[in-house]
């Protein structure tokens, strides 16, 4: 149960890709971009059910691999999964836990990180593509799918993780 | 409520976005090549990525089969129409081979572009985030890939290596933005019509064969192959079909958009093409990277005065 919640996180680093490999689909004539963002909703999860600071650590790490394996700029996922886990675990004393406002806040987050990396890459001119375009090819589809994914997945994350929780509080009175 | 960000926090967040910047401007100026830990750690990665691809491959392939197998009725009767045309192709191509072969024993010139040698190899990852069409090969230096060597699927082109580490390759795909990437191509016509395809027409998903001479005919539907002439990639891969034929912005040369033959989605196995006649660091290179965009650019500011 100990290292559960870290092989969790190397699965969803490796389906991602799996993922990425059927994007992208045409639909009406139009490509839509459909981007797995698996790991850092199961990160959200973590950092707002269990300990910000261990999300934020994965954050790091899986963000360096990211960088590394995927796309050779160093630092830019690397800084941002850790600053989202932040964000939503700053969170956790105003909201309410419920799975359905933590579900919605993760998809906003994500729209967050999506908005972030498309301004960036603009930036450096990996890409020319206008906003509008972005938003329909891009943003949208990626939204539902990863909102899918979540709706099917959200209540496995937080049943792995509460149960978690509740072992290391009865090892810690034992 | 405490103070957000106190000022040891502070001081720590500001140095850290420092050195993340100074990181990111680091590792964009050299992406060609991979330092020591960043090999260890692709080919880690890549490691455990070939672990989990080889069932989701096995998964695909099924649906895939599937699919193949409810399709296989119209198929069936598409290619048996075919078929007779076919017998009279083949005889035709086997006379021209001969007669090939004749004459280059006639001449003495035993080096061809076309000749290759493939190596096959299997897509463990995609660049998830899609912003650069990037594909990881479990096939490295230790099997011969060198950067630019030509990756085709039995459809067609679809890019070159960039990158390599001992037990990975990077490719990136024909349909990426970046503007120092060219592929020199052939629309095989009755005449050869050369040109270069530089970039990708999002709106259309298109490829863009630039810098075809205005004064040779290009129509729609005809075929675009690799040239051979950009030194590193054999001749006579298929590229695409020419679907729509206009000017460029300057009216001196024609600009043809390509549909591209290759799926580029759903990638799961490719073929590397090694060439077997001497490879020259021309326009398939990346010596695109250097002198021959000033030189262009120099040259079409002097056009558009």
């Amino acid at each position: 149960m100990r290292f559960l919640i870290p092989l969790v996180a190397v699965v969803l680093f490796f389906l991602e890709t799996e993922f990425a490999l059927f994007s992208p689909i045409e639909w009406n004539g139009q490509f839509a971009y459909l981007v797995p963002r698996f790991l850092i909703l199961y990160l959200i999860f973590l950092s707002i059910y269990y300990n910000r600071k261990r999300a934020m650590l994965y954050g790091l790490i899986f963000g360096l691999l990211y960088d590394i394996f995927y796309i050779d700029i160093i630092g830019l996922y690397s800084f941002l999964y850790p600053f989202i886990c932040f964000i939503a675990g700053s969170t956790v004393k105003y909201i309410h836990q419920h799975l359905f406002v933590t579900t919605t806040l993760s998809l906003l987050l994500v729209a967050l990180l999506e908005i972030v990396l498309y301004q960036f890459f603009l930036l450096i001119s990996f890409t020319t593509i206008p906003f509008s375009e972005f938003l329909n090819q891009r943003l949208i589809p990626t939204m539902i799918a990863n909102s899918i994914y979540l709706i099917m997945l959200g209540w496995t994350f937080k049943y792995l993780i509460q149960t978690r929780v509740l072992q290391k509080a009865n090892q810690s009175i034992l | 409520m405490p103070q957000f960000f106190s000022n040891k926090r502070l001081i720590l967040l500001l140095v850290g976005v420092i050195f993340l910047v100074a990181l990111i401007s680091f590792s964009l100026r050299d992406r060609q090549n991979a330092s020591l830990p960043e090999q260890i750690i692709k080919d880690t990665v890549g490691f455990g990525q070939s672990l989990v691809s080889k069932p989701t491959h096995y998964v695909t392939g099924i649906f895939n089969n599937v699919d193949a197998l409810l399709n296989t009725y119209d198929e069936n009767k598409r290619l048996k129409s075919r078929l007779e045309e076919f017998a009279v192709l083949q005889g035709e191509v086997n006379d021209l081979k001969i007669e090939n072969d004749k004459f280059r024993d006639l001449v003495d010139k035993k080096e061809d572009l076309k000749k290759f040698n493939p190596i096959q190899a299997t897509v463990i990852a995609r660049n998830p985030d899609q912003w650069e069409e990037k594909l990881i090969l479990d096939q490295g230096t230790m099997d011969g890939i060198k950067v630019n060597m030509a990756v085709r699927t039995s459809e067609g082109l679809i890019g070159k290596i960039v990158q390599t580490t001992p037990y990975t390759s990077e490719v990136e795909l024909l349909t990426t933005n970046n503007t120092n990437y060219r592929v020199s191509a052939v629309v095989s016509n009755k005449k050869q019509v050369f040109g270069l395809i530089e970039g990708f027409d999002e709106k259309r998903n298109e490829l863009i064969l630039k810098r075809i001479d205005s004064s040779l005919n290009v129509k729609k539907g005809d075929k675009v192959m690799t040239s051979g002439l950009g030194g590193i990639f054999p001749k006579g891969i298929l590229i695409g079909e020419v679907t729509k034929v206009t000017t460029d912005d300057f009216g001196l040369t024609k600009l043809a958009y390509v549909k591209p033959a290759a799926n580029f989605s759903m990638l799961d196995h490719v073929i590397i093409a090694k060439r077997d006649s001497i490879n020259i660091d021309g326009s398939d290179g990346s010596s695109t990277n250097k002198d021959q965009t000033n030189k262009i650019k120099s040259d079409t500011t002097g056009d558009g005065e």
